[in-house]
């Protein structure tokens, strides 16, 4: 390993919270397996790098970018696109890059709504002039220019071409050193548009808990609403969890916290959308005779939308509400 | 890698479609389409001339994917797949556009009806895209068959089947074998006795060592597909017996309706007044008395009761007319001072001798009145102390137009019949669908009159719809030749659009299994993944649907298949990507 020459790596992040930025510092001991193949040449959470600097690299100079974050504003879309540029292997790291995530909720809205609740209604807030961002805005000291931000979020590759998706919010930290050390390694890599660091099979499959083929529900709970047995698939117990259609990988960590699956890994390859999975599948397991009845344990879901599109709403087939 | 050629045909059908849609205009469209390699219009694609089309092209221009615009893939899709077997294509790399039944006969503005028709070749055009081959498999056909219900109908089909020397098991519910049958005196129109000829055929059913008649007893459960299925029933409600078999004849009959729902008829509330069933056993009996043990001087019977009407049941019954001369001339033979009226809709005389029979009855001192089936119905009611009869019928006469009041001292009313209530279970144990009136629906109205969409299961008689005797034994005799002729076979081509588990993908989580209709999933405890046992399958699609992790494809109808038909619907211009053949 001392001959080769060392890895270029970078990290940047888009509509982002900063956790996937903290799962790649979570690589603890591991750091110093990490800084012994790779250099890193971009990371501005952690180091001091400006755009400039990204600018004057050569194009394919970074070998490995892990873009975190969807794709918001236009500072999100210039960056990705110039670091697609620059890099060798664009990684989509975790749930936003590669789905949408959290941010991607937004497109439940559209900017005008989003705008309007939280620059002029939110309760904290005193704008009395009604003064929204503008992209462009004119001072006496010259002109001052802020992002635009988008009608929709996008995710990574709906913006620019991916080789590879890291999936997870965040992506557990051992997968990321995994799929790091296998590239340092020279191991040969999957073909490009693969899920990599998360498994084929759902999270059923890792998960201890008591599952059987008698899933009924009579009423949905949401989790602080019952005193979880610990041991009964939560989905028996009348939980939403979207472990069925969600990639194994993650360890289950959410589960083992007594905390049902949020999606957060994303489906597996042959599922197209995943929250139309879990739904179809959540009817099949809703035990009524009567389309009233139904209606009526289907009143206690909160929130369907954000249940099971929690990670997924750019992703999905439908990719935002339609606000007309 | 082999680049997709496509050949589009569509059919005028005649004047069926080309009269609403502008078929040529569609082909020329369609034939703009990347991989359509040739896009022809015909006036009738099904006919041998239109299959050649298929055949030659396939043949000189290399096709390897084939989607005919033309009627429902429920009446041509095997006609099609079969020419492109012909040309040594998989009969699967093929795809319909139904722009008759759900365009052209629908529509009545040509041109949205030929947008819609481009529309709809587009669609089928995305889907055949990724349509992948497949191959069919055949069953070996177990030669004996269940008959379920021992009435007139079933007992002919047994005799038929048992005839040719193969086995058969003839389940009834009642105590004894005969149903409806069992209940009639005579027979219209030739009056001849209804249990002479039963007990004939009882006596020949009970002595056909090919059959095994099991009365008082019912069918626990069903399961199996064609050729190879099996039963659980309990004889006499005791022990369980299984059975296996290969065809499935369901002979279940109907019931009557019951007239006690109709205020205007009082019945239940009047002593004196009968079902069309309570009086042919009261013919049955010899005795044609009130109540009181008085002969009734005045006899009316009234027609149409539940029958033809909104409000009970909007189709005709199509025995009770004939039957209710029937009843007017036995009444004549053995009441000849009586006065009979026959209160009528409609007098439908249709058949054989039934006409006659019609004629023959109005020279018979039969009195017939008409009443208007949409009008008010007629209305009994109790007599006053000075009228010489019972009761008196209102009603307003539909010939002379004018409001008449009719003595009588019987009344019977010609109840119609209805579905029985278990048959819906009788559907959901066979696999069979019901129409709204909830008698069963056969495969096709005209083609295919026996035969169901479940392989293997046939209907006969009147769980059908209403049947006189001959055309119940007709339909007997008819699917009994079906059977024969896959028994003849020995095996018989299966469903291969069955469900399929990629146990790399399956994770476990047992969410198909409760939801398959025909128990063809299981759970494979060792290696944790789910099992679909294609010969039971039947390709319904629920366990796909159900599928949170997309393990389950179901074969011709896969996610990818089906989301790249709704883009071609929405006119999503996808670009056709190339597929391996």
């Amino acid at each position: 390993m001392e001959n080769k020459p060392k890895l270029k790596l970078a990290v940047y992040w888009g509509a982002a919270c900063g956790g996937c930025c903290v799962s790649v510092l979570d690589v603890h001991e591991a750091l110093f397996d990490v800084i012994a193949a790779a250099d890193l040449v971009f990371w501005p959470i952690a180091l001091d790098f400006k755009y400039k600097d990204v600018e004057a690299m050569p194009d394919k100079h970074i070998d490995i970018t892990l873009f975190n974050g969807a794709v918001r504003n236009s500072e999100n879309e210039n960056m990705a696109r110039l670091l697609r540029q620059k890099s060798n292997i664009l990684i989509a790291y975790g749930s936003c890059a590669h789905m949408g995530g959290i941010p991607g909720l937004a497109n439940m809205y559209d900017k005008a709504s989003l705008f309007r609740r939280v620059y002029i209604e939110s309760e904290s807030t005193v704008n009395e002039n009604g003064t929204l961002p503008q992209p462009r805005y004119e001072v006496p000291e010259g002109v001052l220019t802020i992002p635009e931000f988008y009608n929709d979020v996008r995710t990574l590759d709906q913006v620019v071409p991916v080789d590879y998706y890291l999936p997870g919010c965040p992506p557990q930290t051992e997968r990321l050193v995994e799929v790091f050390m296998a590239v340092v390694k020279g191991e040969a890599l999957p073909p490009p548009g693969s899920v990599v660091g998360a498994r084929e099979k759902t999270l059923c499959e890792e998960c201890d808990r008591k599952k059987s083929d008698n899933k009924v529900i009579k009423k949905i709970y949401r989790p602080w609403e019952i005193y979880d047995d610990g041991e009964t698939c939560f989905l028996e117990q009348g939980v939403i969890c979207l472990g069925p259609a969600t990639r194994g990988g993650c360890g289950a960590r959410c589960i083992k916290g007594n905390s049902p699956c949020r999606g957060c890994y994303g489906p597996p390859s042959e599922s197209i959308d995943p929250g139309a999975k879990m739904m179809s599948a959540l009817a099949t397991m809703i035990d009524a005779k009567e389309p009233e009845e139904v209606e009526k344990i289907l009143e206690d879901l909160a929130d369907p939308s954000g249940t099971f599109y929690r990670c997924s709403i750019p992703a999905s087939l439908l990719r935002r509400k339609m606000i007309t | 890698m082999e680049e997709v050629k496509i050949g589009v045909y569509v059919c005028w059908c005649g004047t069926n479609i080309a009269k609403m849609v502008d078929v040529e205009e569609v082909a020329k469209e369609i034939g703009k389409y990347p991989n359509v390699v040739i896009a022809r219009d015909y006036k009738y694609m099904c006919s041998d001339p239109g299959q050649e089309l298929i055949i030659n092209d396939i043949k000189k221009l290399g096709l390897n994917r084939v989607v005919v615009s033309a009627c429902s893939p429920r009446i041509h899709e095997l006609t099609f797949r079969k020419a492109l077997e012909k040309a040594g294509l998989n009969p699967y790399l093929f795809e319909m556009a139904n722009i008759r039944e759900q365009d052209s006969w629908v529509h009545t503005d040509r041109v949205e009806a030929t947008r819609k028709a481009k529309d709809l070749v587009r669609a089928a055009l995305h889907k055949v895209l990724f349509h992948e081959p497949l191959s069919e498999r055949t069953v070996e056909i177990n030669p004996a068959t269940l008959v379920i219900g021992g009435g007139i109908a079933g007992m002919s089909a047994a005799l038929e089947i048992a005839g040719a020397g193969k086995k058969v098991y003839l389940v009834e519910k009642m105590e004894s074998l005969g149903g409806m049958m069992a209940r009639l005196d005579l027979t219209f129109p030739g009056l001849e006795s209804a249990r002479d000829n039963l007990q004939l055929t009882v006596a020949r059913v009970m002595k056909d060592p090919n059959i095994e008649v099991y009365t008082n007893t019912v069918i626990r459960d069903i399961f199996g597909y064609v050729g190879n299925f099996e039963c659980i029933i309990s004889p006499n409600f005791k022990e369980d017996i299984s059975l296996q078999f290969g065809n499935v004849v369901v002979a279940t009959g109907l019931k009557t309706f019951d007239p006690s729902v109709i205020p205007e008829y009082k019945y239940g509330q009047l002593p004196d007044i009968y079902t069309s069933h309570e009086f042919e056993g009261m013919l049955t009996s010899g005795r044609i008395v009130r109540k009181d043990g008085r002969p009734p001087e005045n006899v009316a019977i009234i027609h149409c009761v539940g029958s033809r009407n909104r409000n009970y049941h909007e189709y005709c019954s199509r025995v009770c007319c004939m039957t209710a001369l029937k009843y007017a001339n036995q009444l004549r033979s053995a009441l000849p001072e009586a006065n009979i009226f026959e209160i009528y809709a409609d007098m439908r005389a249709m058949g054989k001798g039934c006409e006659e029979l019609y004629s023959l009855s109005s020279r018979r001192k039969i009195m017939f009145l008409m009443f208007d089936q949409q009008g008010p119905l007629p209305v009994i009611r109790k007599a006053g102390s000075r009228d010489k009869c019972d009761y008196l019928i209102t009603l307003q006469e539909k010939l002379s137009g004018q409001d008449i009041e009719v003595p009588a001292d019987m009344v019977i009313l010609m109840v119609g019949t209805e579905a029985r209530e278990d048959a819906k279970e009788v559907a959901h144990q066979v696999g069979i669908s019901m129409c709204g009136n909830a008698f069963f629906i056969e495969k096709h109205p005209k083609l295919d009159p026996v035969a169901t969409t479940t392989n293997g299961v046939y209907i006969v008689g009147s769980c059908q719809g209403p049947k006189d005797i001959p055309d119940s034994i007709s339909q007997a005799r008819a699917a009994a030749a079906r059977i024969l002729g896959t028994i003849a076979q020995g095996s018989v081509t299966v469903e291969v659009t069955t469900a399929n588990v990629n146990e790399e993908l399956c994770c476990g989580c047992q969410t198909c299994i409760k939801v398959c209709p025909y128990t063809a999933i299981s759970f494979k405890e060792e290696e944790k993944v789910s099992f679909v046992n294609e010969i039971l399958c039947k390709g319904c699609g629920t366990c796909g649907s159900a599928c949170p992790t997309g393990a389950i494809t179901c074969r011709h109808f896969t996610d990818r298949q089906l989301i790249n038909q709704i883009e071609g619907l929405m006119r999503m211009d996808v670009e056709p990507e190339l597929k391996e053949v």
